[in-house]
């Protein structure tokens, strides 16, 4: 594997992280949804996508499109005892949901059949899409364009949305619930639309991790996943799209980078990993003191111009 | 039998904890998800002080438990103080950071590998039909008589008198001439002590890894907030039914071992519909 294959497995992943940075930032940055689960949504869009392409024998296409309509449903479900709740709770309880789906996933090995597979032992062979057609030396770029399509239409659709009068209330929302109240919107039901229109792209972005690394298990869905893409969206700056994909390249960059630093310093790949995951926490923690707009603030300016449009009006 | 005497052991461990969180929540309005990364700091460094260091592991659980209390301190010094006033968010975030990082630290120094202390093993006593090691038995009395000593120490002293204040209201305590910002470091001292604890009876009933602090995040955050968050007796409450819910769902209703963090989570979203509040409702310190 060379050099340049290695940068386009890096794209890969920072596009697939992005699409989950992206969509963790449309429910915290845009609602003020405090999900500690995030996660979840990811492991049920690629089991969900692995068991309809595998078990179901559908196209990749299909499963994509089940990991979407799976990850959107567990967002609402998640939203209906939860809904109503202040932010610390809504914490507490997205944290647990997302253990509770790991825990899923290792208990029931029957969802899918066979001696050592599913369960803890994951399921291996995931079929990589149109790996028949095209050629194996070029095969990484090709997935890393549909990476790319994809996340382009996240950030499309999300960035469309925040502009939209449904993005504007889940705006208000987000600075408390008093005022849309006030206004007659009904709070509840936008939080809800607003888990599951995120959870469906973040299930999206599980289903083309699944594809991509061709073996999961429940190990690749643990809690950390969830702090490293809030790592993602706090870096590149609350409340912004492109921050979100800035922060997810600057994360996974520096995650990937720092994976060959055994090979210069005397240090065994386990307390490496320990060593990157301390340099995540504390990067968590310093762009909450010190620099919490991040990398690319949000943008609040041109509220300020379209009131002065009404008010001149 | 077993299942009171599994429960009581469960229930002391998370008390413990759980008194520890609610506290800190009282004072600072935030949600300290790094609090039970305290515990597993308790239990490694008494380890390390017991089975390195070749002191007895009593001595070395209380030399540990005071030094986690002051890191607890430094702590919020270093990180929250500087957030004071921030929205809960901003501090909940934070203290994810924070407990990733501390985690990762130990990790990095000791491994991932399960430990244990370096302790004769017990055999079981066997009490009306249940067995329980000298060991499980030591757990529930020592849990029992802390929250003893904090529940004379917050009526019956100055000390707790300022904390019962500031909890209250904190313009007002200030006004009255109570140093709060004292006050909330001695809370953080009594609660990461607290945590530390629990860290090392978990590590002396079971075993020692990385992980134990986050693998009981979710029980200890319901059993807070089952008991109403910033309540500490509801929290003691809160510790004992779910220790109980924990060990009879396994036992009589044979729910999965696996699944024994569905049932502390069931539990809690049941809570959050019924009685936000918890079932002792909020009435702080």
């Amino acid at each position: 594997m060379g050099i340049v294959n290695y940068l386009a497995h890096i794209g890969i992943m920072i596009g697939i992280y992005g699409i989950l940075s992206l969509t963790l930032n449309f429910q915290y940055g845009f609602t003020g949804l405090v999900n500690f689960g995030h996660v979840a949504f990811f492991a049920l869009g690629a089991y969900g996508s692995t068991l309809l392409v595998m078990s179901g024998g559908t196209h990749f296409l299909v499963g994509l499109i089940g990991a979407f309509i799976i990850g959107g449903i567990f967002g609402l479900i998640i939203s209906l005892p939860t809904g109503n709740l202040k932010e610390d709770y809504w914490a507490i309880a997205t944290l647990a949901a997302a253990e509770i789906v790991r825990l899923f996933f290792v208990n029931e090995g029957w969802i899918y059949g066979g001696p050592y597979v599913a369960g803890p032992f994951g399921i291996r062979g995931i079929p990589s899409p149109w790996s028949n057609v095209i050629p194996t030396d070029v095969y990484i770029f090709f997935y890393l364009g549909l990476v790319a399509i994809f996340l382009l239409i996240t950030y499309l659709f999300l960035n469309f949305l925040s502009n939209t009068p449904f993005g504007r209330v889940l705006k208000a929302i987000r600075e408390g619930d008093d005022l849309p109240k006030a206004l007659g919107k009904n709070v509840f039901s936008f939080k809800a639309r607003s888990m599951g229109i995120s959870g469906a792209f973040a299930g999206l972005a599980g289903g083309l991790f699944a594809h991509y690394v061709s073996f999961i298990s429940p190990y690749n869905f643990q809690a950390i996943e969830t702090f490293i893409v809030w790592a993602m969206v706090v870096v590149g700056g609350i409340g912004n799209n492109r921050g979100a994909i800035a922060g997810a390249a600057i994360v996974q960059l520096f995650y990937s980078s720092t994976r060959f630093l055994k090979d210069y310093v005397p240090i065994d790949s386990k307390t490496l990993a320990s060593v990157r995951m301390i340099a995540i926490g504390l990067l968590i923690v310093l762009v909450m003191l010190f620099w919490q707009e991040g990398l690319i603030k949000e943008k609040k300016s041109e509220y300020k111009n379209k009131l002065k449009r009404v008010s001149h009006d | 039998m077993q299942v009171i005497f599994n429960s009581l052991i469960r229930a002391a461990e998370l008390g413990l904890l759980a008194v520890g969180l609610t506290m800190v929540y009282d004072l600072l309005k935030f949600a300290n998800f790094s609090h039970t990364t305290f515990a597993t700091i308790g239990a490694y460094l008494a380890l390390l002080l017991s089975s390195n260091a070749g002191l007895s592991v009593y001595l070395g659980a209380i030399i540990a438990i005071p030094v986690v209390g002051l890191l607890g301190v430094l702590l919020d010094k270093v990180v929250f103080k500087r957030l004071r006033g921030s929205s809960p968010v901003i501090l909940m975030i934070t203290s994810f950071g924070v407990s990733l990082a501390l985690r990762n630290v130990i990790r990095a120094i000791w491994g991932s590998d399960i430990r244990s202390f370096d302790i004769p093993l017990y055999r079981g006593i066997n009490i009306l039909g249940g067995m329980i090691t000298p060991i499980q038995i030591g757990i529930i009395v020592i849990a029992i008589v802390v929250m003893i000593i904090f529940h004379i120490l917050l009526h019956n002293t100055r000390l707790g008198k300022s904390m019962r204040a500031t909890s209250d209201n904190v313009s007002l305590a200030q006004a009255s001439g109570i140093e709060t910002e004292k006050v909330i470091q001695v809370v953080w001292f009594i609660g990461t002590a607290f945590a530390a604890l629990a860290g090392i009876l978990m590590g002396l009933d079971t075993q020692v890894q990385p992980r134990m602090g986050f693998d009981i995040i979710i029980p200890v955050f319901s059993a807070t907030i089952l008991g109403g968050l910033g309540n500490p007796y509801g929290a003691m409450l809160g510790a004992l039914a779910l220790g109980f819910a924990e060990n009879i769902g396994i036992t009589w209703f044979n729910i999965p071992t696996g699944y024994k963090p569905a049932i502390a989570f069931g539990i809690l979203i049941l809570i959050l519909l019924v009685r936000p509040s918890g079932i002792m409702g909020k009435k702080g310190l």
